[in-house]
């Protein structure tokens, strides 16, 4: 089901600003962001974009504001009933 | 996998304020300290590695609203009267003491508008007790500070089991989830500081990691201390709050602090049918509110700014990304403004924390020196039985530091117990195992989860609804070894899950114990809708005797530690 939706990436990292630092993948709370250590050629992989907490920690340490957060459709957008989170009534 | 055998003298198992907190005293009297930490970096990881706006303190600053004594008397109204009031007046008679230590780490928490302290009341409390503070760098210090003592940090690392003989606990299982490193750690005694129990329940979004709190908090303190026997308390009681719809995060202090109202859609500003506070009321009663109003069709609910003054607009504006960094990207994506538009709240998902009160903590039940009911186990923070916010964090986990510290000096050297190699194989095997298994994906298991949370287990309860929560929580529990990692990163998701799952079903069994409603939607029972001052002035604890689910009862006028038999 959820392993064909189409999985939204949190952070648009900008390949021609990036200094790649590794400073993003040490940061990350969530242990999402992979970039190779002491590598200056790659660029940091966001690995699990599901699992995003949108804290923006990444964005903030960035020396060069090389990320955006991107927020999904259904942060944005959001179209729930509150009511369906407000539980079943079993009687 | 490769393993490491390491021993010390206190293991600290969370590096965030409480965890990092708790640390320094203890290095401070020469003791080795090895702390257990999910993050890479320890200045900024845990909930407020980006930063806080708000410090709850007495300061002892004139005025009697400022005073120890003072704030303790309102103690039982703020908390319905089911909190430790023993651990609650140390740490709140602490709390100068230990503003002043942070303030010499390097935290600055005068506003420099006025090159003084900013304090604003909020969530129902009797006095200006919050700082509001420019609080990006709190966390930053008081790391930088244990990385100056010499505390030894394993990072990216799960602390996942403890280790007990005789009634005692002496070591840990963890693994570093980026190097595949695995650790047996003996300890002469051990600080659980993971925070608090998240990924709970179902949000606006549906999205699980967008949650309020720290997605990456899950209960592991709880469920490692209630499978080595430790008592933990008040898990019956949920927490939620108000959040922008779609985005849950916090904002919600900094809005009600500075005056924001809450209208439903008729434009009705409801607030005050439930409280005559208003707006400021205790955050569980704002959320209860809602929520009423939005079973009785009053939704969708605004939270409203238009009517303030252009300056306090202005300050709203210039701190909104001090709480969560975020927040403005959000409203900027969303093309919202917030100063000429309501906001559409919703409700949170929910936590497993402080129920919306400050001082009724949800977790490991200790006593004033932040021991536990287990022998060389300690706890401060949102996993403990007295919490509140970063300051309460910070005051425990010093309390605790303090409280280790002389109890591995009262040990005086005693040995410990060689490793237990059988169960340390068991566990070794376990996770090795989900690497390998063919059952459900931590995701889904979750989602059930979850799902079961929020529709049984959630604001309303009733005896039915909980015993089917409570089934088929246990059935999900009979598929646990079965469960899914993909790679060492999906084996600490699977260890979360687990976490999450154990926690729901003592919430479970804490609600169904609770025969009253109490705290709003904190706790509601349909079936029991009226709080009963009369029978249920109680502490629910829940433990585990030989592999059952154990629940107790204890008058909340004594202290928990009255019920801790450490000996036995
Ligand atoms: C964005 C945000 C803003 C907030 N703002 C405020 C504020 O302004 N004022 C206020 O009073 N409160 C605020 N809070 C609440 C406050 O942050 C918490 O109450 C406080 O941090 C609790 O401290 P703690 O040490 O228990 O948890 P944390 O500080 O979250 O630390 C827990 C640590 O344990 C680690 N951990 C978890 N499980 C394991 C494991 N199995 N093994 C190893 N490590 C583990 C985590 O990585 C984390 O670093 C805020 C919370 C958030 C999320
Ligand atoms: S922190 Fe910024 S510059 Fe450094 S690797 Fe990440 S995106 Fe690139
Ligand atoms: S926003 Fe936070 S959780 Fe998401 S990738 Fe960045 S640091 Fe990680």
């Amino acid at each position: 089901m959820s392993e064909e939706k189409e999985v939204h990436n949190p952070i648009k990292i900008d390949p021609e600003v990036c200094v790649k630092c590794n400073l993003c993948d040490w940061i990350c709370p969530g242990d999402l962001i992979y970039k190779k250590e002491d590598d200056r050629t790659t660029l940091p992989e966001v690995k699990y974009p599901d699992e995003c907490w949108y804290c923006g920690l990444c964005q903030s340490i960035c020396p060069v504001d090389a990320i955006k957060i991107i927020f999904p459709e259904e942060m944005i957008n959001c179209k729930t009933d509150v009511r369906s989170l407000l539980g079943k009534d079993v009687e | 996998m490769s393993w490491t055998e390491l021993e010390t003298d206190v293991l600290v198992i969370g590096g965030g304020v409480a965890g990092c907190m708790a640390a320094i005293p203890a290095l401070e009297e020469g003791l080795q300290v090895t702390i257990l930490e999910k993050g890479k970096v320890l200045d900024h990881c845990g909930s407020v590695g980006c930063g806080v706006d708000h410090y709850l303190t007495i300061m002892d600053s004139g005025p009697e609203w400022d005073t120890p004594e003072f704030l303790i008397k309102h103690v039982p109204e703020l908390t319905d009267g089911i909190v430790d009031l023993e651990v609650t007046s140390k740490l709140i008679h602490q709390m100068p003491r230990v503003l002043k230590k942070i303030e010499s780490f390097g935290v600055n928490f005068k506003d420099p508008r006025f090159n003084d302290y900013y304090r604003l009341k909020s969530f129902g409390l009797p006095g200006t007790y919050h700082i509001n503070f420019d609080g990006t760098e709190f966390k930053k210090h008081i790391g930088q500070q244990v990385r100056k003592l010499k505390g030894k940090v394993l990072t990216r690392t799960m602390g996942i089991n403890l280790l007990e003989k005789d009634n005692k606990v002496y070591g840990a299982v963890a693994f570093n989830f980026r190097s595949g490193e695995w650790y047996a750690i003996k300890a002469k005694s051990i600080v659980m500081a993971a925070g608090e129990v998240n990924r709970l329940s179902k949000n606006a979004s549906g999205m699980p990691f967008d949650s309020w709190h720290c997605p990456f908090n899950t209960g592991d303190a709880h469920r490692m201390a209630f499978n080595a026997g430790a008592i933990l308390t008040n898990m019956e009681f949920v927490e939620t709050t108000l959040t922008p719809k779609g985005f849950s995060a916090q904002g919600l202090n900094a809005l009600v602090s500075e005056g924001a109202h809450f209208v439903n859609k008729q434009g009705e500003r409801f607030m005050f049918k439930y409280d005559e506070k208003g707006e400021n009321a205790r955050r569980a009663v704002i959320a209860d509110a809602v929520i009423n109003e939005y079973l009785l069709g009053n939704g969708p609910i605004y939270a409203d700014c238009r009517h303030l003054p252009s300056d306090v607009l202005d300050h709203m504006e210039a701190t909104l990304q001090i709480d969560r960094y975020t927040m403005p990207a959000f409203y900027e994506q969303k093309a919202l403004k917030f100063r000429d538009e309501p906001v559409e709240v919703s409700i949170s998902e929910l936590s497993i924390r402080r129920s919306g009160v400050y001082f009724r903590g949800s977790g490991l039940a200790v006593d004033t020196q932040g021991h536990s009911s287990k022998e060389n186990l300690f706890a401060a923070g949102d996993c403990a039985s007295v919490s509140g916010g970063i300051a309460g964090a910070a005051v425990l986990g010093h309390i605790s530091g303090e409280g280790v510290s002389a109890h591995v000096k009262k040990l005086n050297g005693a040995k410990l117990p060689d490793f237990d190699s059988e169960e340390i194989n068991r566990i070794k095997n376990e996770n090795e195992h989900h690497l390998v298994a063919s059952g459900m994906n931590w995701r889904a298991f979750e989602d059930k989860t979850r799902e079961v949370v929020s529709d049984y287990i959630g604001v309303r309860r009733s005896s039915k609804s909980l015993e089917l929560a409570m089934q088929t929580l246990s059935a999900l529990a009979a598929n646990e070894l079965e469960m899914k990692a993909d790679d060492l990163h999906g084996l600490m998701r699977v260890n979360e899950t687990k976490s999450i799952r154990l926690s729901a079903e003592v919430m479970a069994n804490a609600a169904m114990a609770r025969t009253e409603s109490r705290t709003g939607s904190s706790h509601f029972r349909s079936d029991f809708p009226e709080t009963n001052e009369k029978d249920w002035k109680k502490f629910v604890l829940v433990s585990k005797e030989k592999d059952r689910m154990k629940i107790n009862f204890s008058d909340a006028s004594d202290s928990l530690a009255s019920t801790f038999n450490r000996g036995s």
